[in-house]
């Protein structure tokens, strides 16, 4: 579903930001992005929304060569994705349930249909009371929340998180965390980027990346425990 | 379909909601509008009214032949002759001196100022004359025609009718070019005016197309509702500007009639030029559509490098 192949980035008057980057995913997986604050984890995750192009190699999504997309490609290959920023980029000047319907409008989902789906993705985050309150007056894990309503209400195959946890204190990163895996059981594609190593659980795929270089940490089944549930995981 | 559809919808709705929010500023807008584009259609009514006057007179251009006081019926034959001879003519007609002098008694019967005034004259001090109606109505051709018909024997005075409506012509199409040209500048300052206001909305919606951008929104889905509001600006500016342009004619009138009373003519503005509205309106929309289509255009390019 998503291939990179001797992917590099270099922003144009700074250092190699990702190096002859190779790794492919395949559609339901679950795959965390860790390393050091600077070491391209967002990059990484730009580079697969199509957001940036790389300097050099090829990034295939779905068997299409993103460089070589016609630029009026480009906004239905991001319709794939649901993304979730560390920021939120939610838009402070209307309520949630507007913040919501936006990815519907782009789609040109009719009003009804898409009133009914953002109720639904409202509800899978657990703040369908919320759908009139302004998003200011939400707490940090309430407007993550928020944020990932948006971005799952188009139903993407792929859910981008990037250090969707970040900002928030352990209890609230294990709510959203929650919510990921449960996204991911009902067959999403989840890639989520993560600087604090502890948030990850031992048996998911990791991409480990070094001043840019990846090093791939397998999958190790042999911690599987399907009754762990998340916020054990980061208490630990 | 159903998508292109509901982008519209969608965009038109957002629009209508932006400007009932802001309602004073949008009304300010389409008030500029309105006076922009008022201006060329006043200055266009009246030299088109004006010309319109002037062909009329145009089509009534003859030239008058005063004979010599002492012509006899023989140099008036002869007269005619030549005239019947000469091919720029479509037609002429003679008044003799004795019909003139009784036209104008008749004429003047209820007018007891001139009747006496003739009455005190005596003798008839009218001369023979020729009207003439020439083929051409180009005003060059008019002129030979009369030199021509000056320097025929026993001929007085030619006089060409259509002198001062040449001169009022002249002064007409000065009239239009100068409209063509306000039209223009006027034109320009609104394309300025709405392609900013454009931009200091896409300013303030900057984070919105910014987000829109990443979750998949195309260019056209992005320029959409700026389009509309464009247009909606031209539109609405536009119907503002054909009600002020009748609100003037009627006032207008109401004095033109009075004046054209006194000269007993019926002269007054048409209030119902549907034309001149249509273009107004058409051209108000034009000029909101091209405006924020610059104004969106470059603000885009500038949000996606950011």
């Amino acid at each position: 579903m998503i291939q990179f192949d001797q992917v590099s980035k270099r922003y144009p008057g700074s250092d190699q930001i990702l190096k002859n980057v190779s790794f492919s995913i395949d559609a339901g997986e679950f795959v965390y992005v860790t390393g050091h604050s600077g070491a391209g984890k967002s990059t990484l995750l730009k580079l697969i929304a199509a957001t940036e192009l790389p300097t050099s190699g090829t990034v295939l999504i779905a068997n299409q060569n993103v460089s070589k997309l016609k630029p009026s490609a480009i906004p239905f290959l991001r319709r794939r994705f649901g993304l979730i920023f560390q920021d939120h980029k939610l838009l402070y000047d209307r309520n949630c349930f507007e913040n919501v319907i936006l990815p519907l409008r782009i789609n040109g989902v009719s009003e009804q249909e898409a009133a009914k789906r953002v109720r639904a993705a409202l509800d899978k985050v657990g703040l369908l009371n919320k759908e009139k309150v302004m998003p200011i007056t939400l707490s940090g894990g309430e407007q993550q929340r928020l944020a990932i309503a948006r971005a799952v209400v188009s139903r993407p195959a792929i859910l981008l998180a990037d250090e969707p946890t970040g900002n928030l204190d352990a209890s609230y990163a294990a709510d959203i965390m929650a919510i990921f895996q449960a996204f991911n059981q009902v067959g999403v594609t989840v890639i989520m980027s993560t600087h604090d190593a502890l948030g990850v659980s031992t048996n998911q795929r990791v991409l480990h990346l070094n001043h840019g270089e990846l090093t791939e940490i397998p999958a190790t089944h042999s911690t599987l425990n399907v009754n762990t549930t998340p916020t054990e995981i980061f208490s630990s | 379909m159903s998508t292109w559809l509901n982008h519209h919808l969608q965009a038109i709705k957002l629009v209508l909601s932006r400007m009932r929010n802001n309602l004073l500023s949008t009304f300010m807008i389409c008030l500029v509008v309105a006076i922009a584009m008022c201006l060329p259609s006043l200055f266009y009514l009246g030299v088109d009214n004006l010309s319109k006057l002037t062909d009329h007179m145009k089509s009534e251009t003859e030239i008058s032949l005063f004979l010599k006081l002492d012509a006899t019926s023989a140099d008036i034959a002869e007269i005619d002759t030549t005239l019947a001879k000469n091919t720029a003519i479509s037609q002429y007609h003679l008044v003799t001196k004795d019909e003139a002098w009784q036209q104008l008694q008749a004429k003047s019967k209820d007018n007891q100022n001139i009747s006496s005034a003739i009455e005190q004259l005596g003798k008839n001090p009218l001369p023979d004359a020729f009207f003439i109606q020439a083929k051409s109505t180009d005003p060059e051709t008019l002129e030979t025609l009369k030199n021509t018909l000056q320097s025929i024997p026993g001929v007085e005075h030619a006089v060409l009718n259509a002198d001062w409506a040449k001169r009022l012509a002249t002064l007409l199409s000065i009239g239009k070019k100068l409209i063509f040209f306000i039209t223009i500048l006027l034109a320009a300052v609104l394309l300025v005016i709405i392609g900013n206001t454009i931009r200091m909305q896409i300013l303030s919606q900057k984070d919105e197309i910014q987000v829109s951008y990443l979750i998949g929104a195309t260019n056209s889905f992005i320029r959409m509702p700026f389009l509309y509001a464009g247009v909606l600006y031209g539109l609405l500016g536009g119907l503002l500007s054909v009600l002020m342009i009748a609100g003037i004619i009627q006032t207008f009138n109401y004095s033109v009639m009075e004046i054209s009373k006194l000269y007993g003519s019926d002269f007054s503005l048409n209030l119902l030029n549907i034309e001149l509205y249509l273009t107004t309106i058409g051209l108000a929309v034009s000029i909101g559509w091209v405006g924020s289509y610059f104004a969106v255009t470059r603000a885009i390019s500038a949000i996606k490098i950011s």
